[in-house]
């Protein structure tokens, strides 16, 4: 079992982290340097955990849980006005993060207006390429019931959020409903306002588990993380992308940010010690994310088997 | 406390948690942009089943517009006169203001803060920039921030002391604005 952490410290020696990692058999699933500082997001095998703890302490850097780190999660706003953004939707998004999930911002192209909202089948598709999705509404519950509309195609689990208080019955193609957020002017920074951004997080996690127990039923030939290190390793363009995740992990799957066109072939032709090929155990397909490749792997009753 | 004297918001339907929001949202943008000291009462009526938002406000009394003397110190001095600038924030208008009265040939700057005119005619009196006009555009951006982004058509009627915005989604009716005048009418006789 790998457990999600998240190190934050200084940029000097952090080569010793990321080396034990490697050598418990680990992996760095994101590095962001800034500056003097450092944070990284990391898998690590549970039953190792003390030893990267007592490394965090000598180094005098922080390590924390981090429950969804390896996902990704939209941040769906019904447009990029400035009557959605930065406020809410910026907080969410940059609360997310700060749990180690990889957040996207979308603003739909019409989603705005009671009547008149509605979604096309190419921001239902990206939406779909994520682990889930969190849905920001306003402050009016007529207005947040009829726009069940615009998440009702949508097969990950979405979290609608929005002012007043709505029955779980009222919205029922929403995975959870978060009360309190609603649209605002200012930044979250009130006790309260806060609490509903760790409420958020945790109904993502909440919904993130249900996906991850659901794979756990017929689970995938093999892990995320590991797609992304042998990618990493032998397509070596892939440091090249100007992504600054030029690996994004979901819970099923990757997606290389490199021309879909230029490399599918190459990241077909990743090969695993175990002898088989990417292409043989994954489907290799165009994201909808600019002209990126998803790789979306196979579970096993698919391939009959397991490493 | 309110800054306003008067500041009413009424929704339609069980929606106090919107009407409770939206007050703090109002203030909040009208606060951001710094027109809620020019503002006297405020009505605010939004019916979420039509749906339409609608605003009536009363300004307070008229914003005089900004001349040389009130951004700066004006003095005679050898050959001309010299304004010494106190506010910053109006200087792009002095100087195309300056420029356009006086040529810009006869208008040097110095220093920063000092500006110098080559002519015998005191500058006092000219107006940099017309504080009315720039309120009234700030005020009407914060009306369309306000309002929900989907209700697109939308009506601004602007007088010296009032203003009456109405936003809603389908296109306006006069029975439907006439509806309106009489509920914010209400709201004032309540």
């Amino acid at each position: 079992m790998l457990e999600p952490v998240m190190f934050t410290g200084g940029l000097y020696k952090h080569d010793l982290v990321v080396e034990l990692v490697e050598d418990l058999g680990g992996y760095v699933l994101q590095k962001n340097v800034t500056q003097t500082e450092i944070i990284l997001l990391i898998l690590v095998p549970t039953e190792d955990m003390g030893l990267l703890q007592a490394l965090a302490k000598e180094l005098r850097g922080e390590l924390v849980r981090a429950p969804l780190a390896g996902t990704e999660v939209a941040v769906v706003t019904p447009t990029l006005a400035i009557h959605h953004l930065p406020h809410s939707a910026c907080d969410i998004a940059e609360y997310l993060r700060r749990h180690g999930s990889k957040t996207n911002m979308l603003g739909l192209a019409r989603g705005v207006g009671r009547e008149i909202a509605q979604i096309n089948e190419y921001e239902t598709a990206l939406i779909n390429e994520h682990d889930a999705a969190v849905f920001i509404f306003g402050n009016f519950q007529e207005c947040i019931k009829k726009k069940e509309s615009l998440y009702r195609n949508i097969t990950v689990p979405v979290v609608v959020t929005g002012g007043p208080e709505i029955e779980a019955k009222d919205l029922p193609y929403a995975f959870e409903y978060v009360s309190t957020v609603g649209r605002m002017a200012h930044r979250a920074r009130k006790a309260t306002e806060i609490g509903s951004l760790d409420r958020i997080v945790e109904s993502v996690g909440r919904a993130l588990d249900k996906t991850r127990s659901s794979i756990a039923k017929d689970p995938l030939t093999t892990s995320p993380p590991r797609v992304m290190d042998s990618v990493r390793e032998q397509v070596p363009d892939v440091e090249f992308s100007y992504s600054p995740l030029p690996i994004a992990l979901n819970l099923t799957g990757v997606r290389v940010k490199l021309p879909y066109d230029a490399y599918k072939d190459a990241v077909k032709d990743v090969t695993f010690d175990e002898g088989v090929s990417l292409g043989e155990i994954a489907t290799i397909k165009p994201s909808r994310m600019k002209d990126y490749i998803l790789v979306r792997i196979l579970s096993a009753s698919e391939t009959g088997f397991v490493f | 406390m309110d800054p306003m004297e008067v500041f009413k918001i009424e929704v339609t339907g069980q929606e106090e948690f919107g009407a409770k929001k939206y007050r703090e949202l109002i203030m909040d943008i009208l606060q951001g942009l710094g027109l809620i000291r020019s503002i006297g009462r405020l009505y605010v009526y939004v019916d979420i089943l039509k749906p339409y938002f609608a605003v009536y406000g009363l300004l307070r009394s008229g914003i005089p517009p900004l001349t040389v003397k009130d951004v700066g110190d004006v003095m005679k001095v050898q050959g001309g006169y010299q304004i010494k600038i106190n506010d910053e924030e109006h200087m792009a208008d002095l100087l195309r203001v300056l420029g356009e009265r006086y040529g810009r040939e006869r208008v040097e700057q110095p220093a920063r803060d000092i500006v110098i005119i080559a002519s015998d005619t005191s500058p006092s009196e000219l107006m940099v920039a017309d504080l009315e006009a720039e309120f009234l555009q700030d005020l009407t951006d914060a009306l369309v921030r306000v309002a929900p982004e989907g209700f697109r058509n939308r009506r601004n009627i602007m007088t010296k002391d009032s203003f009456f915005f109405i936003a809603a989604e389908e296109s306006l009716t006069p029975e439907m604005v006439s509806e309106i005048e009489g509920k914010i009418r209400e709201m004032e006789n309540a």
